[in-house]
């Protein structure tokens, strides 16, 4: 087995693009080629992951992007999970390098949404939810994470001002990454007197739908030291299913896939939660980030809402949690949130995070996932000096 | 051969759901029950089944009223969508509920039953 590391990293701006989906892409492309220093031909595989590109009349797009690098020759791979196809695509890209079949690969994540307007993209979001019982009914995604909200605080007893302080913390971590959507510093009666979306979800508990593209460059352990260039390790990787429909579930306030994709992660890792210095997580709602750091084992179950409003998850917290500003203010590109986490991470490690560094961290965790969780994946990381 | 329990397995759950039923799986090796739509048993992994049909009455384990709602739900002035619990069996299943204006409406452990599935709609909901 390869040790598979990252080698570079690149990122749009999320937000609204005004490029083609493909032009978003390859921008990210090209960011993680240079930031690597490597040439096109040192790519042996194209991984891409991407929801909707449909949307943009763009679909097939791993070979639209090899032959536009000037490598058509390189067989690509688009990949689909919905929200988490990022983090799954980055799993695939993992395995394949680990597994020897290459050393050197690009991952790259897109997405171009905005421009079909709120109601298109939430019917759209719908369909990434188990159609035939949810969405069909009259589920929204926010509707989904409204329900599961409910469920956990009347289990938890926990309340609206509990989700609202992670929103606050995610937008003031947004705030110090020039690259984010939403830079803008809310307060908790902000959150609170916000319009209702889906009750009990206001529509500062919701990540906004954006465009961007992210793209990293993985490589074995060899290529990496060959290269000369600082690098990181990827340390462990999960992944993990749940049912598809949330009705499905015998507990509504936990994420079963990510439970098993954690689990993994830790155990190729050889850590616990405890050795985890930051963390990337999905809170494509507030609701989500509560349940994530519980389900990771950050905090014990029920617990999480307390400790958030303490400043545990805060930059200078026990477990700092999403310094990038996370989904909810650093944006969601669906396609390429998973990838985005990982770029973050990539950044962090290699001093190009500015202000929102994490103090003396060597092991980070990203965790990711598609529609209400049903598709999860955690890695693992560590810095190399 | 295939199974003809597998065949149209949508379209006969749509038609239990006419007669306000909720049609089901009760495997034979271990009795586990599930929503007709899975083909597996989810614990014992087996395939043999019995196709029955249960009341569509339950009790409301969670719920959201959307202000914002998806293509083809427009038309509803507000609405809930639902996940409930069957009475006396341990199985979830999720619908829609019209005429839901606040959170007060619909209190958990309110009961509810199945009306009918609409083309529309899908499972369309009443409460009792």
């Amino acid at each position: 087995m390869e040790n598979v590391c990252i080698l570079g990293a690149g990122s749009t701006n999320y937000g609204k693009l005004n490029e083609s989906i493909i032009e978003i892409a390859l921008s990210a492309s090209v960011d993680a080629i240079e930031s690597a220093g490597i040439s096109p031909s040192d790519i042996k595989a194209g991984y891409i992951s991407n929801v909707f590109g449909v949307a943009d009349k763009q679909v097939h797009i791993a070979p639209v992007i090899m032959s536009n690098l000037g490598i058509s020759h390189v067989p690509g791979l688009t990949i689909e999970s919905a929200c988490g196809s990022g983090s799954v695509m980055f799993r695939e890209a993992f395995a394949n390098i680990r597994a020897g079949f290459y050393d050197c690969v690009l991952a790259l994540g897109v997405e171009k949404i905005t421009h079909t307007g709120t109601t298109q993209s939430t019917t759209l979001f719908s369909y990434c939810s188990d159609f035939f019982y949810e969405g069909g009914n009259g589920a929204s995604f926010p509707g989904l994470f409204a329900s599961i909200a409910r469920a956990y605080m009347t289990k938890y007893k926990a309340d609206e001002e509990d989700l609202a302080h992670v929103a606050v913390k995610n937008h003031e971590n947004g705030l110090l990454n020039p690259k984010a959507h939403v830079r803008k510093k809310i307060t908790v009666e902000d959150v609170l007197n916000s319009p209702v979306v889906a009750s009990p979800l206001k529509l500062y508990d919701c990540c906004p739908f954006s465009d961007g593209a992210s793209a990293v460059i993985l490589c074995n352990e060899n290529f990496a030291k060959k290269s000369g260039k600082p690098y990181i390790q990827v340390i462990g990787s999960g992944r993990g299913g749940s049912p598809a429909a949330v009705q499905g579930r015998t507990d509504i306030s936990t994420i079963p896939g990510t439970v098993i994709a954690a689990d993994q992660a830790y155990k190729m890792a050889g850590i616990s939660a405890h050795d985890v210095d930051f963390a990337e997580v999905h809170d494509c709602f507030t609701i989500a980030e509560i349940i994530d750091v519980e389900d990771l084992g950050f905090f014990q179950k029920g617990k999480a809402a307390r400790e958030i409003r303490e400043g545990a998850t805060s930059r200078k917290g026990k477990i700092p949690i999403n310094p990038s500003g996370g989904l909810k203010s650093k944006g969601h590109p669906i396609g390429a949130t998973g990838i985005g986490q990982i770029v973050e991470v990539f950044e962090q490690f290699s001093g190009q995070a500015g202000e929102r560094t994490i103090k003396n961290a060597e092991i980070a965790l990203t965790h990711n996932f598609g529609a209400t969780g049903a598709s999860a994946a955690v890695h693992i990381f560590k810095k190399v000096d | 051969m295939n199974n003809p329990n597998n065949i149209g397995v949508r379209e006969k759950f749509i038609a239990s759901a006419q007669n306000s039923k909720i049609l089901a799986r009760k495997c034979n090796d271990c009795n586990t029950l599930m929503l007709a739509t899975i083909l597996y048993c989810e614990k014992c992994h087996g395939k043999k089944f019995n196709l029955m049909e249960y009341p569509g009455r339950g009790s409301v384990n969670t719920f959201t009223i959307h202000t914002v709602p998806p293509e083809g739900f427009e038309d509803v002035d507000s609405y809930a969508w639902v996940i409930f619990t069957l009475d006396d069996i341990l199985l979830r299943a999720s619908g829609f509920l019209p005429d839901i204006k606040k959170p007060s409406d619909l209190p958990i452990g309110s009961r509810i039953e199945v009306e009918r599935f609409d083309e529309k709609h899908g499972l369309v909901l009443k409460k009792l």
